[in-house]
């Protein structure tokens, strides 16, 4: 009887007791690095490396990775070598709010760099704002990130993602009247992304006359794109354009494949772009002519590009073609970092805050800069599949000699 | 002696954040408080009633987006503005729990698990797609509150701390009365309860009502502390297998139960993602954990540490 | 019109695949009144194990078969006995439901290890062929697809009507106290049961994995599905869960060729719903002990 009532009270006694071990437990454990000025430079970002977004994340992670071993074979910043520390969000916003928490506020790091995807971008910014932190970050360019309106984030690509089908519009808007397409369908996946890249598009469009024969927002379980593309093959636009993610994009093509229509004008904002994912789900033969947009591609003359790609092969193997964008884009954001300390002599969090905002920054995405709210004013390229190839095509300054092909030419052929 | 222990908890709780721990240790202890509500809540019904909902979740989703909406369509004053409407997001959630309750709760209680995951799922497309209300997958933004950056996190923990009392003055109301007789012979024999004049559906619905209702509030607190939500992760499976693992590691059908499994799945869970990071074991580790507890210790901690006296 | 026969031909095509794997799962339910979560599971990791014999031996989905067939009757028949047998009696109701649901998790675990997360698909040569009837396109794929599941729902038949294994399960189904008193071995019965439950996934598993491109987690999306068509066809009953697929799959397709793909997912709930407000225990369930 005695020992089970003092059992019974053990129960919510060991609760508070587990209440308390935990902060008393962390408060000794409490590393004192990254406050001094010398030492390393400690910088902090929660990356998913499991759950959905792990693959990406882990691209995320090499170009990070990468930018570190090369600056610190010259030296680091300031004297200081590099030191990345990285902890997994597991793709949840609610760990990734922890991370950075327990980045800035336990581990105190010198600064942090943003996660991957807009969804995760916008609840960890928070964070860093409340904290004064810079918030320089690869992969959060959806509308919402920017609508926060925080005066610490810089978006690390030449322009928001609403903008990334612009140059596209730009391209075929340039063309004589007689040789645009006069008709277009768009099929959009429900993604913040993804969406607004294509409605931005339609926009554009059908202000230059342009008429949308068929517009479907399709959600992200969609499994069967047949019932979609059969009505897009229905109504034979001239030009499709596709607000696509990777799966989507895939399942459209091989879609269309199978329902044999080939549209002469065809651009997929996502997915075509994959230099080696492309071509393996949807047929090396099917690619030709379709197009996408995209900031980095090998070839590229963009400042430090080279030796990326190099640095980039002798670490992972492959080839340049097989460089995953986000990895470009995480090493943009470390050249962005390299380029305020050597500009200002200064490493710290309000410097990077206050000398972003104005001026042009080089990096391997081209040259980018932002606006108040963190906005990149730059644009895209537009590439093209051709020859099993992806090739820049458009702006003709970046384009490297190669011109866009239209119409697209069939399945099959090459 | 049940009322000490409560309220010595509950003043240990109160206390905390006097006591100056960081805002990291502040922001773990509203996930954990957050998990520890909803464990408790569901409790009521996969516990007390016996029926294993595995669809919460979707009300926490309802909770966040209603709370998304009162803020999109009220201009808030002050910060704790948000929070004096969370009984009206309990309320919503409690109203569409009713009769989706008084439908799935009159077939047996494994066919009511199958109903309850269609909802998660049906719920999660209507947030993707109701795009004019929700934002769909664009995501509903909160307003940012505007708490002082010393004690931001200190509203939340506190709001949180009351929903625990009320979920856990629930339960040991329901433990304590007719309602919660009714549900333990509904839990041992339906039929027979039946039989003896037991209002079985009422009580079932009752108390499903109440379980989402609070779970609806929770949901609204963390819309409110992230400050922004996306229909993939505000209904989330995830949330309510942590909500049915903590809920089973605990002790089903027990006060403390919950929220002793809630406190230990919690922090285990960020700490273990935040040190070993990048192990992708993390989803086998969970579902060992939950095989294990079933096989080994199919009654929890509670129960098992307590030798249990004869019904 | 053309747009709605179209979604007809789909809706039937696909509700061919559904009503295999729907199968398994009702057939368990039958025998050991466990509702198995992990079914889903088990058609992605037999989708994976073609994937990878596709991609390592080029071996052909259709064709590797037979021996993912096994290898998932074993699986099967080792977590019947690992996880459900040592349930208590008491627990086993509410437990299994949850043990099953852990085993999924386990199985996505496991998937997401070996596989990580990029969404794969067997890219066969004849995968974007299609056969024109009429003015409608008939992928290739999902006829083969279509014609499997049917045998394979035809083997399925024939061991339950013509083997002494079958006879025994069906007795069990019917009447397990019955069949015990017949001497029927009840705890042989369930494992090999359940293993003939997972075995079904297999076959189902290889033609997923041609028609849709999958990863470790969706075996969510499955699972709600395939629980849909089992409670509208009536839980254990084998003929019921055909039925029920090709209804929910037909209907789904429709709506997503005539309305929008946006709310084809809902109509698997809608159905669900009306099922259960107008004839709880399904098409063929038999209302009282033994169904709902």
């Amino acid at each position: 009887m005695a020992l089970r009532n003092r059992l019974r009270r053990a129960a919510p006694i060991g609760a508070v007791a587990l209440l308390l071990a935990v902060p008393v437990g962390a408060c000794s454990s409490q590393s004192n690095q990254g406050t001094s000025k010398s030492g390393p430079l400690v910088i902090g970002a929660s990356i998913s490396l499991t759950g959905d977004f792990a693959d990406p994340g882990k691209a995320v992670k090499a170009g990070y990775d990468l930018w570190a071993s090369t600056v610190n074979a010259k030296g680091g910043i300031l004297g200081r070598p590099v030191q990345f520390k990285i902890v997994d969000d597991t793709s949840s916003p609610d760990q990734v709010v922890t991370n950075y928490q327990n980045l800035i506020n336990k581990d105190k790091v010198d600064l942090v760099v943003g996660p991957f995807s807009t969804l995760l971008t916008i609840p960890a910014s928070q964070v860093a704002k409340r904290y004064g932190y810079a918030f320089l970050e690869p992969a959060g360019g959806g509308p919402k990130v920017f609508d926060q309106k925080l005066d610490n984030l810089f978006f690390v690509q030449p322009a928001p993602v609403v903008k990334q089908g612009d140059v596209f519009a730009d391209w075929v808007l340039s063309l004589p009247a007689d040789q645009r397409p006069k008709t277009a369908a768009y099929t959009e996946l429900d993604d913040p992304f993804a969406t607004p890249i294509a409605e931005n598009l339609r926009s554009r469009f059908e202000a230059a006359g342009i008429k949308t024969v068929y517009k479907q927002v399709y959600p992200a379980e969609t499994q069967d794109y047949s019932p979609i593309m059969a009505k897009v093959v229905a109504v034979k636009p001239d030009m499709l354009v596709g607000g696509t993610q990777s799966e989507d994009a895939y399942g459209q093509v091989k879609s269309l494949v199978q329902l044999k229509f080939s549209p002469p004008f065809m651009f997929l904002s996502n997915g075509a772009n994959s230099p080696v994912e492309f071509p393996d789900k949807v047929g090396a033969g099917n690619t030709t002519g379709i197009m996408s947009s995209g900031d980095w591609f090998p070839g590229s003359t963009a400042a430090g590009s080279a030796d990326f790609a190099a640095a980039y092969i002798k670490a992972h193997g492959g080839t340049a073609d097989s460089i995953d964008n986000s990895s470009a884009e995480a090493y943009a954001v470390g050249q962005v970092i390299e380029a305020v300390a050597k500009k200002t002599g200064k490493i710290d969090n309000a410097t990077i805050i206050s000398t972003l905002h104005q001026g042009s920054w080089p990096t391997v995405l081209g040259d980018l800069s932002w606006d108040a709210n963190g906005a990149p004013t730059g644009s895209f390229h537009l590439v093209q599949w051709q020859n099993g190839k992806l090739v820049p095509v458009f702006p003709a300054a970046t384009a490297a000699g190669n011109k866009p092909l239209f119409p697209k030419p069939n399945w099959g052929s090459g | 002696m049940s009322f000490l222990r409560g309220g010595a908890f509950f003043a240990a709780l109160v206390a905390l954040p006097l006591f100056g721990f960081e805002h990291w240790v502040m922001n773990l202890l509203v996930f954990v408080l957050i998990a520890a509500v909803l464990a408790s809540a569901w409790n009521l019904v996969g516990g007390f009633a016996g029926y294993p909902s595995l669809g919460h979740a979707a009300f926490f989703g309802i909770g966040a987006y209603t709370l998304g909406l009162i803020c999109k369509g009220h201009e808030f004053a002050s910060p704790y503005g948000p929070f004096f409407w969370l009984p009206v997001v309990g309320l919503v959630g409690a109203l569409i729990g009713w009769p989706f309750a008084a439908v799935s709760m009159r077939t047996r209680a494994d066919v009511f698990a199958i109903v309850t995951i269609t909802l998660l799922f049906v719920a999660q497309t209507l947030a993707f797609n109701l795009r004019g209300i929700t934002g769909g997958a664009q995501g509903l933004a909160l307003p940012v509150a505007r708490f002082p950056v010393e004690t931001f996190e200190w509203p939340y923990y506190y709001v949180l701390v009351i929903l625990l009392a009320l979920a856990m003055g629930l339960t040991f109301l329901t433990m304590r009365s007719k309602v919660g007789l009714a549900l333990v012979a509904v839990r041992a024999d339906e039929d027979k309860a039946r039989g003896i004049g037991v209002p079985v559906t009422g009580v079932k619905v009752l108390a499903f009502a109440v379980s989402v209702g609070l779970t609806a509030m929770v949901g609204g607190v963390w819309a409110y502390y992230q400050s922004f939500i996306y229909p993939q992760f505000a209904v989330d499976p995830l949330i309510t297998i942590a909500m049915v693992l903590m809920t089973f590691l605990g002790g089903r059908a027990t006060l403390w139960g919950p929220i002793i499994g809630a406190f230990i799945l919690e922090t285990g869970q960020q700490y273990l993602a935040y040190t070993l990071g990048g192990s992708r074991f993390y989803l086998i580790a969970y579902a060992l954990v939950f095989l294990l507890i079933m096989l080994v210790l199919p009654r929890g901690i509670v129960p098992s540490l307590v030798r249990r006296r004869s019904a | 019109m053309h747009a709605l026969i179209q979604g007809v031909i789909l809706g039937v095509l696909t509700g061919g695949v559904y009503a295999l794997m729907a199968s398994g799962q009702t057939l368990i339910f039958g025998i050991m009144k466990v509702i198995n979560l992990a079914q889903g599971a088990f058609v992605i990791l037999a989708a994976y194990l073609a994937y990878q014999l596709f991609v390592s031996f080029g071996v052909d989905p259709f064709l590797s078969i037979p021996v993912t067939t096994v290898v998932m009757f074993g699986l099967g028949v080792g977590v019947q006995v690992l996880f459900l047998r040592p349930l208590r009696r008491e627990d086993k109701a509410e437990l299994s439901l949850l043990v099953t649901f852990a085993v999924a998790l386990l199985v996505e675990g496991v998937l997401s290890v070996t596989w990580n997360t990029t969404h794969r698909s067997i890219n066969t040569s004849y995968a974007n062929d299609s056969i024109s009837l009429w003015s409608f396109q008939i992928t290739e794929v999902r006829l083969w697809a279509f014609l499997l599941s049917l045998a394979a729902l035809g083997g399925l038949y024939l061991v339950l009507n013509r083997t002494r294994f079958g006879r025994a399960v069906r007795a069990t189904v019917q009447n397990p106290d019955a069949a015990l008193l017949l001497g029927v071995e009840a705890q042989r019965v369930s494992a090999l049961g359940f293993g003939l439950g997972a075995a079904t996934a297999a076959a189902a598993g290889s033609i997923y994995g041609l028609l849709y491109p999958f990863n470790a987690g969706s075996h969510y999306d499955l699972i709600s599905r395939l629980l849909s068509i089992v409670v509208l066809g009536g839980m254990g009953s084998v003929g019921g869960a055909v039925i029920a697929a090709m209804i929910v799959s037909t209907s789904s397709a429709v709506v997503a060729s005539t309305l929008s793909p946006v709310w084809s997912e809902m109509t698997f709930f809608v159905i669900l719903l009306l099922v259960l407000l107008i004839r709880p225990q399904g098409i063929f369930g038999t209302a009282g002990r033994g169904a709902i």
